[in-house]
């Protein structure tokens, strides 16, 4: 039993992890691709739908590839605030093991979704690719990091929405809709650049929105991405993971507290 | 060595705050088995996870070098929609080594005599089933103190010799933390006790026959 806090950590967050995944799609046929494709199947009707409408009003950019740029990192970005407001419930009978922390349980949510995504990510990229969409992928590394750092602001989120949760029950009412909203001004169905500039400061404070134009410009040369930067996504990123991680320190025994 | 600092455990109630200890220090002597006599509601189960570090205390602290196990046979943790396996896999991940889980997992599998429901979720067990699992999994990790909560045998008579056979051989090695009705099994496997009294008063007492007596005084029996 001599291990280590941050062996003892690591295990506990590759335990969660294993276990999430068999619980999501561990009892179905075809079982991991399930992971997969509900995504997809998610994702495709949306493009069928968008596509066939918005088809001629984006002149520079392929609108698949447009969308799956959007919408990805979005339901990066829900799927694993969301789930962490009500993550100490959730997962109550776990802290009888003493390993498990509440923090662990969101870092293997966070994982676990960015690495689905990432892999539906590159699936539905190939696909459309293979379609014949057009698309040029000119900066990897910025991509990457747009992804790493939306996973450190989900989580940052995350750890807020769980502290806030649980301190406040009655807030678990209205957390999740505070979400849904981000979806219509984070530029996910519409570029920035089609926003008059005058409105791009009630826009640009949104990381997300940083995120998305980011992605899109990095597969897409030609892709007007004026306004965002980088370096804001990544102040704003690890300000928040900084303050959910104080805010977890401080309330981490209260919330394991019956 | 498991000592207990100014343990203060409280709970809201509509009525106002319910404290279950107050300010309450004691320290547990080295390898010596401790039962936990009380009546019901008197807080035994509440210290009994304050001490493992499952519930934690309003204000004081526990200070041990031992390793504690989660209370003997909980099945509370869990997953309904995995399969026995894969539950005690998850738990082998979280206290043992990689190299240790198949040893793990392959105890556990033999102990709780499951055949092929151990590849079944456990949503489909019995609770008998639910039980022999819980029980073989406590028992395929080494602590040092093992809390029991109402272990209640489980199984046919065969089976429950076996938990029986089991159970006392860790005792040999371990020690237990142990609260219990069957005042049999307290004076069985407990070397000292303590007393839960009616005004939250802990009393610790070196000898079990001592801790009962005070206990069936306290209660008229």
């Amino acid at each position: 039993m001599a291990r280590s806090g941050l062996e003892v950590q690591k295990a506990t967050i590759k335990a969660l992890f294993l276990r999430e995944i068999k619980t999501r799609f561990g009892k179905f046929r075809l079982g991991y691709m399930w992971a997969a494709l509900e995504p997809m199947a998610h994702l495709l009707i949306l493009l069928a739908i968008f596509g066939y409408i918005m088809h001629r009003t984006m002149p520079d950019i392929s609108f698949p590839v447009f969308l799956i740029n959007g919408i990805i990192p979005f339901f990066v970005f829900s799927n694993i605030t969301n789930r962490s407001i009500g993550a100490i419930e959730a997962n109550q009978g776990l802290f009888n093991y003493r390993p498990v922390r509440p923090i662990d349980t969101i870092i293997a949510r966070a994982i676990l979704e960015s690495v689905i995504y990432g892999f539906v990510y590159v699936l539905l990229m190939m696909i459309v690719g293979l379609f014949g969409e057009d698309f040029k992928i000119n900066n990897i590394l910025t991509l990457v990091c747009v992804w790493m750092l939306l996973a450190i602001l989900s989580t940052g989120i995350g750890l807020i929405y769980m502290v806030i949760g649980k301190t406040f029950p009655e807030t678990e009412k209205f957390l999740p809709i505070i979400i849904k909203p981000l979806y219509f001004i984070s530029c996910i169905m519409f570029p920035l650049h089609s926003v008059p500039k005058e409105y791009w400061p009630y826009l640009l404070w949104n990381p997300l929105v940083h995120v998305v134009e980011l992605c899109r410009n990095s597969v897409f040369p030609s892709y007007i991405s004026e306004g965002v930067s980088l370096s804001y996504l990544a102040f704003c990123s690890l300000l928040i993971l900084f303050i959910g991680l104080a805010l977890y320190r401080t309330r981490e025994e209260a919330m394991l507290t019956s | 060595m498991i000592k207990i600092e100014n343990l203060t455990k409280s709970y809201k109630t509509p009525k106002g705050r319910h404290y279950v200890f107050k300010d309450f220090s004691i320290e547990l002597p080295s390898n010596k088995s401790v039962a936990l006599i009380g009546r019901n509601g008197a807080g035994k189960s509440t210290l009994l996870r304050v001490i493992g570090g499952i519930d934690r205390p309003d204000s004081g602290r526990i200070i041990t070098d031992k390793t504690i196990s989660w209370p003997v046979g909980l099945s509370g943790g869990f997953q309904g929609s995995l399969t026995g396996r894969e539950n005690v896999k998850f738990v082998a991940r979280l206290f043992s080594k990689q190299e240790e889980l198949r040893e793990k997992v392959a105890f556990v599998e033999e102990f709780a005599e499951l055949g092929k429901y151990f590849d079944m979720p456990i949503k489909t067990y019995s609770s008998g089933m639910k039980s022999r699992l819980g029980f073989g999994l406590s028992m395929a990790f080494k602590f040092d103190y093992y809390l029991v909560d109402e272990v209640t045998a489980v199984g046919d008579a065969r089976f429950k010799k076996k938990c029986a056979d089991l159970f006392k051989s860790r005792h040999e090695e371990s020690s237990f933390l142990m609260v219990s009705h069957s005042l049999g099994s307290l004076k069985e496997f407990c070397d000292v006790a303590l007393f839960i009294g009616r005004d939250n008063k802990v009393e610790f007492f070196e000898s079990i026959e001592d801790a009962i007596n005070k206990y069936k005084i306290d209660e008229n029996l």
